[in-house]
């Protein structure tokens, strides 16, 4: 499969896509009472319209611009260099939703050390006291938020 | 003068000058860490002020209202997020002049721009404070309005490479800051049945999630092995502010400090709005526009002496009218009121001496926080050496705990993750994360006003351009927007030859 696109073109659909589902939304999810024409509604309306139509000037923006870049999905490209880097991301971001999953039953200190240990072995950091000082820092973070400035903590 | 001679005689008391650093390491701390802002501190530091005489209480806490103004200037330029809102706009250059090795000076400039700034902002609170409050009576909602339209205007500077970007980035951040309650109508706005939204996306949460998480996870293709340059010791220090970039940074920090000192005395506003209208100002008048964003100090000098000129300035409404200029002026009027003084027309009158011995420690505020700055900057940019393994996930448990403790919630945690992942697909898209911050900070400001202004008018638009405050502000926006239009299309048309 061959695919021309550029980053207007996928932004553009994107975000025309998300103005439109939210311009429909606005009724449901903004209910007032006023019966003046400036109302609860009116901001939302001027957002979520203006995102609709600067992305479909983006996209036409996309269409019309000459530098497209151009993809051919195949087999290889799901073991290509690039997407491994790609799902190295998306494997990042998992490591932040588990902990924002872990954080309350486990608490700041043990849920945040797992973090830590996890984003260190990921970047595949091999000196022990590399671990030692990211490790440290929490228990700082920890002593200073709740202990110094009594700010409360997981 | 009788008055400012008793001033001056009330804070030459040796103990002044032992708690005016005290409160500047604490603010500078406070102000430094992402989550934890200015506001917080003062509040913290109100109970150890019980037992301390007027002016030393109120020395200390605005010392660290200055300190926390100053210090989050130092992770927008190093780690590319700012401590507070106010140093949003430090962003744009600070951290390209960090990525081009000129983290020492850009953290130099951050603090010589502050503090004159802060110098200038004190020495109006001291000698023009009733004819600025005069100056400010005459702000309603039209003029609010368009203040707020002022500041969006920014946009278009920011957006060199698409202006639908800009715009749509816009869009974005007036949406974001539409959800939770409408204070004026009562009814919710986009909550999706989740109670937790009603009082909205806390600034701070968006920030850390938009710029924090999302620098992570845009390094999260770091390799040690291939991507970690090792710099010595001395070449970090060594790069230091040259005599023509101290020439060049003088007009940007006096066109800062007088836009800092003027939006500062606006009550409402604050030294976030007064940061990026002075870059904008500032890249305007520039003769090279296009070096701005890609680390230029003068960007950091109009933008950090912005802020601390509005410090000063905020001052000037809660002390002459007895109306905050902002949150931390806020809390602060309440110390005032703890320490018996009832900011207002009267405080003058009434409590002359110590009012002038607090105008003029500000000025000593200033100079101590240069003196400390300067000491402490040395230290701060040796954090760029830090192997990013290391830093990242330091710079993580800073986040969360602070996004934490802004509402004491989880809840928060998961903002701050949806923003920077959103933020990280955004950025990868090539959009600018700033439209979406100015949406942020300036839609609340735009929307309140424009529906006041609109109830006066009983639905006239002529509101806005009658008043001559607000067709002005109106007018210079407009102004503002075509003529980065003129020069992106010069600029366009030179490149395509």
């Amino acid at each position: 499969m061959k695919i021309k696109y550029n980053a207007e073109i996928i932004s553009g659909i994107v975000f025309a896509v998300v103005g439109a589902a939210l311009w429909l939304l606005i009724p449901s999810q903004i209910q007032t009472m006023e019966k003046s024409a400036v109302n609860a509604q009116t901001l939302p309306r001027i957002a979520i319209g203006g995102m609709f139509l600067f992305a479909v000037g983006l996209l036409l923006e996309g269409l019309f611009s000459k530098e497209k870049k151009e993809l051919v999905v195949t087999g290889a490209s799901f073991r290509s260099e690039g997407f491994k880097k790609e799902l190295r991301s998306i494997v990042y971001c998992l490591f932040l939703v588990v902990y924002c999953l872990i954080v309350e039953p486990l608490g700041f200190v043990v849920s945040t050390i797992l973090l830590v240990l996890a984003v260190m072995l990921y970047y595949g950091a091999r000196k022990w006291y590399y671990y030692v000082i990211p490790l440290a820092m929490v228990g700082v973070v920890y002593y200073v938020f709740r202990v110094m400035l009594h700010v409360s903590l997981p | 003068m009788e008055q400012f001679l008793g001033g001056l005689q009330i804070l030459a008391q040796w103990q002044n000058f032992l708690i005016i650093p005290l409160g500047l390491a604490i603010g500078i701390v406070v102000g430094a860490i992402p989550g934890l802002t200015s506001d917080l501190g003062i509040i913290l530091c109100i109970p150890l002020t019980y037992g301390m005489d007027p002016t030393m209480a109120i020395l200390m806490l605005l010392a660290i209202y200055c300190g926390g103004t100053y210090g989050g200037s130092i992770t927008a330029i190093l780690i590319n997020t700012p401590g507070t809102s106010a140093n949003a706009a430090t962003l744009f250059d600070g951290y390209p002049m960090t990525v081009k090795g000129q983290a020492f000076k850009a953290l130099q400039m951050a603090l010589f721009a502050s503090t004159i700034g802060g110098l200038l902002s004190a020495f109006a609170l001291l000698f023009l404070a009733p004819q600025i409050a005069k100056i400010t009576l005459l702000f309603g909602p039209a003029e609010y309005f368009a203040l707020a339209v002022f500041g969006l205007s920014v946009i278009a500077g920011v957006s060199n490479n698409s202006i639908f970007k800009g715009l749509i980035g816009a869009c974005i951040g007036l949406f974001m800051a539409t959800v939770g309650v409408d204070n004026i109508s009562g009814a919710t706005r986009f909550i999706f049945g989740q109670r937790k939204l009603m009082a909205g996306i806390d600034l701070i949460i968006a920030l850390i999630g938009m710029f924090a998480i999302s620098e992570i996870l845009m390094k999260s293709k770091y390799n040690p092995k291939t991507d970690h340059k090792t710099i010595s010791a001395s070449a970090i220090t060594k790069d230091k502010i040259t005599k023509d970039e101290y020439c060049r940074c003088w007009k940007p920090i006096g066109l800062g400090s007088l836009i800092g000192v003027i939006i500062g005395a606006t009550p409402g506003t604050g030294g976030g709005l007064a940061a990026f209208i002075a870059y904008n100002q500032t890249k305007q008048a520039s003769k090279h526009p296009e070096t701005f964003g890609h680390g230029e100090i003068e960007g950091v000098a109009a933008s950090e002496s912005a802020n601390n000129g509005a410090c000063g300035a905020t001052m000037i409404p809660m002390l002459t009218l007895g109306v905050p200029g902002d949150g931390a002026t806020a809390i602060l009027m309440g110390a005032f009121m703890l320490h018996g003084m009832v900011p207002g027309p009267t405080l003058f009158a009434e409590q002359g001496n110590i009012l002038y011995a607090i105008m003029l420690g500000l000025i000593v505020v200033n100079v101590f926080m240069y003196v400390i700055g300067s000491g402490f900057t040395r230290f701060y940019a040796h954090i760029t050496r830090i192997p990013y393994e290391i830093l990242a996930p330091i710079v993580m448990t800073f986040c969360i705990a602070g996004a934490y403790s802004t509402n004491n919630r989880v809840y928060d945690i998961y903002i701050i993750l949806i923003f920077g992942i959103v933020a990280y697909f955004l950025r990868r898209m090539d959009f600018q994360l700033v439209p979406i911050l100015l949406g942020i900070v300036l839609g609340p400001l735009a929307e309140k006003n424009f529906r006041r202004a609109m109830v006066i008018s009983e639905g006239s638009f002529k509101i806005f351009f009658t008043r001559p405050i607000s067709c002005a502000f109106i007018l210079i926006a407009v102004g503002s927007v075509l003529l980065f239009a003129w020069k992106n299309y010069k600029a366009r048309t030179v490149r395509a030859k």
